[in-house]
């Protein structure tokens, strides 16, 4: 997860609507420095930064709802939509990622790369997205599955990577339609009032 | 000789929980009350909402309007006078309101400042002390409203201070009160944001004696005088009073205190939210007893015309305004929240945002409701966007102290819920896949579950040694007094 973008430039005497907006300017910016991975399902770190992005900008209109304009309920429930959608895509992708390891057995290092997210080009190192101790426990020989149950593990495998298509879908369509309805102007204008 | 009948006069007063109307034959310094009406419409329900009056409030107005224009007119009363206040002045559609009022009820309605509103409610919450033999020095008069609490001091009957701070009883109960009864948590947060708010409330003098009016205080009064027997003519709450009141209020449901103690259900529903606040300034000015007086705003508006004619508002109006520009200097208001200085709000902010984390752990260590840890994790999130934001306004040291042991919560209760969540997702899928997936669902299920109660131990292992109080304290203490910027002070 990349780290909050520190905020400068605020004056602590200043009012409370002053600042928040400063604040407000900042996450927003910080949403929209991940833009650009949008077309690519497969930046999933980058993606998931988008997402924490999202629920920090939402969480500073809400922290600060009683100092800035009543209109933010709107962009609050937009941002709450995009951050379901990035949640239930990066949900599938920590199913997917868990079902590859089971089915790459102990004998392939790469199942372990697969359950690295890869691409974090902004934070400088990997982050797992299947936690290291339960990748240990899943690759225990003494439970491995069984020749039925591996099966099982392949088609429903299959079936999450339909779902994580749609969920994709889903959520690059809604972005689409910010995007048309100049969702970013909307916002900075807000917070000009 | 027969001394001759004062004049009837009737005057409404239209504030964000009531509409209030009194009829009385009306002198300078005496009142001699006819018909004292009231109904709550809580025009400020909608205004705390969207920022305007809806139509279903303005609806219910008007109608009430008439209601009470009918009244007055059979008493004879003229002029009919009506003024309004807080809701009415936040309110965006606040003139189209006030047309349709001149409009349907041929009513004109003064719409008034905060620091008349305030004078006028002196008048009318003192004028029954002015008629006593040896009225106290000094004086201080709070009106509760239900968007807005005005606090006067006078001494020797002149106005000496005054503050007016946007909290009142209904506002309260919609930011902060919103269960029926309200919840234990609901409740504490509700004082964590008074005990703050009234800090930064200055005062050059503390009044000996404070009278308190408003629809909250009255009924009360009321609420003492039925519930715990108080002698009916005492007109005094103390601190315990309103305690007690407070555990009453948050053991039923609205619906039951109005209908045990007689009250307006509406007016039940925020009774305890005006319980908290008269606590708190209780509280805050250091005072175990309060008078309760059932006049205020429309009595003095009577009393103002028949002292100063048919220029009273612009009277009032004048030596109010010149009041705070004295008073400015030296104590300044309590300001609204948009323009409560940051850090302020900072303080109120990370104390309200820690109290939501800190009365979370027990729920999660009851292991009832796979749901709490959710809870925990969002509010620690709320938390960690509110110690972003003011991290250039905290002590360095202490930030990175507080900030590292949320983390450190954060990450136990995050590996906990993420498996939490991929258990729910596999148990919701599992019903919908085909006999053949159902199988490896099974067993990955199996492995799963394995792992979360390990996650489970090594959270509840966390939670216990995680120390609510000493949180508590160093978040309190995070951004110092005189802070100028990034944390110097």
């Amino acid at each position: 997860m990349a780290k909050a973008r520190p905020i400068t430039g605020l004056d602590p005497q200043a009012p409370t609507g002053k600042n928040a907006r400063i604040i407000a300017k900042i996450r927003l910016e910080e949403l929209y420095s991940w833009e650009s991975y949008v077309d690519n399902p497969y930046n999933i770190q980058e993606l998931h930064n988008l997402r924490i992005a999202a629920k920090r900008l939402r969480y500073t209109f809400e922290v600060f709802e009683d100092v800035l304009p009543v209109a933010s309920k709107d962009i609050v429930k937009e941002l709450v939509q995009i951050q379901d959608e990035l949640g239930v895509f990066h949900d599938t992708d920590v199913m997917i990622a868990l079902l590859r390891l089971c089915l790459g057995g102990q004998d392939s290092a790469a199942v372990l790369d697969s359950t690295q997210t890869g691409t974090s080009e902004q934070d400088g190192k990997d982050k797992s997205l299947v936690p290291p101790e339960l990748v240990t426990d899943l690759l225990d020989p003494a439970v491995s599955p069984s020749t039925e149950e591996r099966y099982g593990l392949g088609k429903y495998l299959q079936r999450q990577e339909q779902l994580r298509k749609k969920q994709y879908n889903a959520f690059r369509k809604h972005w689409y339609s910010l995007l048309s309805r100049d969702f970013r102007r909307k916002i900075l204008e807000l917070l000009e009032e | 000789m027969n001394k001759q009948p004062s004049p009837m006069r009737a005057a409404i007063d239209i504030g964000s929980n009531t509409i209030r109307l009194v009829v009385a034959r009306s002198a300078p310094s005496d009142l001699d009350i006819v018909v004292s009406k009231e109904q709550l419409v809580r025009i400020g329900e909608s205004v705390t909402a969207t920022g305007a009056i809806s139509q279903e409030k303005s609806d219910a107005a008007i109608a009430l309007l008439n209601q009470y224009k009918a009244l007055a007119m059979k008493y004879a009363a003229d002029p009919i006078f009506v003024v309004a206040t807080e809701a009415i002045r936040q309110a965006s559609n606040s003139a189209a309101f006030l047309e349709r009022v001149q409009c349907e009820n041929g009513l004109t309605v003064q719409l008034i400042s905060g620091t008349a509103e305030a004078a006028l409610t002196f008048y009318g919450a003192t004028y029954e002390v002015t008629r006593e033999p040896n009225p106290p020095a000094e004086i201080g008069v709070m009106d509760l409203g239900g968007g807005s609490l005005e606090l006067v001091t006078a001494k020797h009957l002149q106005i000496t201070w005054r503050t007016s701070i946007p909290i009142g009883s209904g506002w309260l109960h919609d930011r902060y009160l919103p269960s029926n009864p309200p919840t234990y948590n609901e409740v504490s947060v509700a004082e964590a944001f008074l005990q703050t708010y009234f800090q930064g409330m200055r005062l050059k003098h503390r009044p000996p004696v404070l009278i308190v009016t408003g629809g909250s205080a009255t009924s009360l009064l009321y609420l003492v005088h039925c519930a715990f027997k108080l002698d009916e003519h005492r007109n005094q709450l103390t601190q315990q009073d309103l305690i007690h009141c407070e555990g009453l209020l948050s053991s039923l449901p609205a619906e039951e205190i109005a209908q045990r103690f007689d009250q307006p259900p509406g007016r039940a529903r925020i009774l305890l939210a005006g319980a908290l606040i008269i606590r708190a300034a209780m509280s805050r000015l250091h005072m175990n007893e309060i008078h309760i007086s059932p006049h205020g705003i429309r009595e003095g508006v009577l009393l103002a015309f028949e002292r100063y004619g048919d220029h009273w508002l612009d009277i009032v109006s004048q030596s109010s305004a010149a009041l705070n520009h004295v008073q400015l200097s030296e104590a300044p208001l309590v300001l609204p929240p948009e323009k409560e200085p940051f850090v302020q709000t900072g303080r109120r902010l990370l104390l309200e945002r820690a109290k939501k984390v800190l009365e979370l752990p027990n729920e999660v260590l009851k292991h009832e409701d796979v749901e709490a840890v959710h809870r925990m994790r969002v509010a620690i999130r709320r938390l960690r966007a509110t110690l972003d934001a003011y991290e250039s306004c905290c002590h360095p040291r202490r930030f990175k102290k507080v900030y590292r042991q949320i983390k450190k919560a954060a990450d136990a209760l995050g590996a906990a819920r993420d498996t939490d969540v991929m258990l729910l997702n596999l148990h919701e899928q599992q019903e919908h896949v085909n006999g053949e997936e159902q199988e490896g669902v099974q067993w990955i299920i199996e492995r799963l579950d394995t792992f979360r109660e390990q996650k489970q131990r090594a959270l509840e292992a966390f939670l216990q040694q995680f120390d609510e109080d000493t949180i508590e304290k160093q978040i309190a203490s995070l951004i110092p007094e005189g802070v100028v910027s990034h944390g110097k002070s």
